[in-house]
């Protein structure tokens, strides 16, 4: 059974088509990338996973459950965590309270007390390598330290499908490698599902995804092992565009 | 077990500011009034910022709860002084009925307003607080536009020495409880599930929700808990201090703004804000009105503009700050 099942999954806002019957499925212990240009579907898609937006159209499956009418709050605890493009800590919370709500209110139980929590969270922050700004406010880190302080966050939820959105844009290509190899590292330990959403950084995606869907337009171009989908003459066409000297 | 009750170590600071403030308006002669009124703010202060403080939602109809909880006390006295037995149980009475009033208010107002954003909620709960100010004027309701007075009836069902001590200082120390139990529950909230989950919705909505928080759900508590205690202080400062209820008076919304103005002086969404706020604000409320009499609001309006300037997150926010990683910062919430 696929863990999650998008079934022509659409989206509107008004006249434009964002999600444009999209249909996936992922399998439980898959790393998959959502790779697109921009305004090519893939954040709404995200949404829509995750519930910030109903689907106009489609349904949802997720664990063999159809999940479409609930609200996002209802999602996180069956496993759905997600990090978003641009970082949103709670700023005024520290690095440590932060990652706790993760623990608190994210998790399948539900029954997570304060301190359990802080103490979860302490875990997380250190396998991001954060300890030393743990009682920093959140609005004060860096923008590669809010996005790891994120990732620890919806890991703390303890996900069985950690949705990634734009993980790696505007960071140093060393710290993309490294953030290549610890997300694929959490991925095996963690055991979760990881759906990572990229917009340029080809080297990431190969690096970390087994397969690709590439959107375009809010359709799916292309469904592939991801060398295969690199290569496709259309994912060439709309996005890539071709190599110089060609 | 130490670590919990270091959790509630912040408590000190506000429980002996209002023990002072008390022992000041008890052994120093004529101190009693000003003491009561600034009580009164903090009081205000501390109810409003359950709501305001700690969910980041401005309510610019907060005054219709104490409003509606002055006319549960109000109805209270004037419709059951007569009952035989009762005696001075009509007054615990009238405070459960303004606390229910009010909440039952809060609920149908938050319902339906708390799923509005930002300034569309602030503009919403004028309309409530009007509404209902007209509603009781115009359908006549609970004495129409003449009010309830029932000083009278209060001299008759529990005797002339009784209802005087009552209006000049059970009334006030009402107010003082209202204050200490206030803050209590903000403690409580500050400390538990509650609090985080109302810190993360204060801080951004869309990222709490997909976080698992049901942020209607957490907001509507931290309304109906502000409004109630609002209810309870009317009840107490305004019914049985003054003994009567005219709907201008009951939904003025100067008051609100009052209450904005104190939570966000002292710190918004701290536990010792209210009371820094309150105080700063009450005594100078009072020492302008004694020196330039007239002039108060002209003269407060550019000092609150420099405050909120300089200390954007408040005093307390600022002190915080400042402290954080000393031991002092346990004693600060």
């Amino acid at each position: 059974m696929a863990l999650l099942k998008l079934e022509n999954v659409t989206k509107r806002f008004g006249g434009l088509v964002a999600v444009d019957g999209v249909s996936l499925e992922v399998e439980t212990g898959e790393a998959i990338g959502i790779v697109g240009p921009n305004g090519s579907g893939k954040t709404t898609l995200y949404n829509v996973i995750s519930g910030v937006y109903p689907a106009d159209g489609g349904r949802v499956i997720f664990e063999g459950n159809d999940i479409t009418p609930l609200p996002p709050y209802k999602r996180a605890p069956l496993g759905i965590g997600r990090t978003f493009q641009i970082p949103r800590p709670f700023s005024s919370a520290s690095v440590r309270e932060n990652v706790a709500v993760g623990a608190m209110f994210g998790t399948m139980s539900g029954k997570v007390g304060v301190d359990e929590s802080l103490e979860i969270a302490d875990r997380y922050i250190e396998l991001v390598g954060l300890s030393p700004h743990r009682d920093k406010a959140a609005g004060s880190l860096t923008p590669v330290e809010k996005k790891l302080m994120e990732i620890a966050r919806s890991l703390a939820m303890r996900p069985k499908l950690l949705l990634m959105d734009e993980a790696l844009a505007g960071m140093h290509p060393k710290d993309i490698d490294e953030m290549v190899a610890f997300l694929k590292k959490i991925k095996e330990e963690e055991n979760i599902t990881i759906m990572a959403m990229v917009e340029h950084i080809m080297r990431a995606v190969v690096g970390f995804a087994e397969r690709v869907m590439v959107m375009h337009q809010g359709r799916k171009l292309i469904e592939a092992p991801t060398a295969e989908a690199l290569k496709d003459q259309r994912v060439i066409d709309v996005y890539l565009g071709r190599q110089l000297g060609e | 077990m130490r670590a919990q009750r270091e959790k509630y170590y912040p408590l000190i600071p506000v429980l002996a500011g209002y023990l002072i403030l008390f022992l000041i308006g008890r052994e120093v002669t004529g101190m009693w009034q000003l003491m009561a009124m600034i009580a009164f703010y903090c009081a205000l202060g501390q109810a409003f910022n359950i709501f305001l403080g700690m969910t980041g939602y401005v309510d610019f109809g907060y005054v219709a709860f104490l409003g509606v909880g002055t006319y549960g006390m109000a109805l209270s006295i004037s419709r059951l002084w007569r009952v035989e037995g009762l005696g001075i149980g009509i007054i615990p009475i009238g405070l459960v009925l303004a606390m229910v009033m009010a909440g039952l208010l809060s609920v149908a107002v938050g319902a339906v307003a708390l799923r509005l954003r930002g300034a569309y909620f602030a503009i919403a709960t004028i309309g409530v607080n009007e509404g209902f100010r007209y509603l009781i004027e115009g359908a006549k309701i609970w004495g129409g536009s003449e009010g309830i007075i029932f000083s009278g009836q209060m001299k008759k069902a529990f005797g002339k020495a009784t209802a005087s001590a009552l209006s000049t200082f059970w009334a006030d120390v009402m107010v003082f409880s209202i204050a200490v139990i206030a803050a209590c529950i903000t403690i409580y909230y500050m400390r538990g599930k509650i609090g985080y989950a109302l810190t993360a919705l204060r801080e951004d909505e869309d990222a709490a929700k997909v976080m698992g928080i049901n942020v209607t759900k957490y907001k509507i508590i931290a309304f109906i808990t502000s409004s109630s205690l609002a209810g309870l202080l009317g009840a107490s400062a305004w019914a049985l201090k003054l003994t009567y209820v005219f709907p201008p008076d009951a939904f003025e919304i100067h008051y609100t703004v009052e209450a904005i103005i104190i939570v966000l002086l002292g710190g918004a969404g701290t536990l010792l804000g209210p009371i820094v706020g309150g105080l700063v604000y009450g005594l100078s409320k009072y020492w302008l009105a004694v020196i330039m009499p007239g002039f108060q609001l002209l003269i407060f309006a550019p000092i609150i503009i420099f405050i909120i300037v300089a200390f954007p997150e408040g005093v307390i926010g600022w002190v915080k700050r400042r402290i954080r990683g000393t031991a002092l910062q346990n004693y600060f919430l």
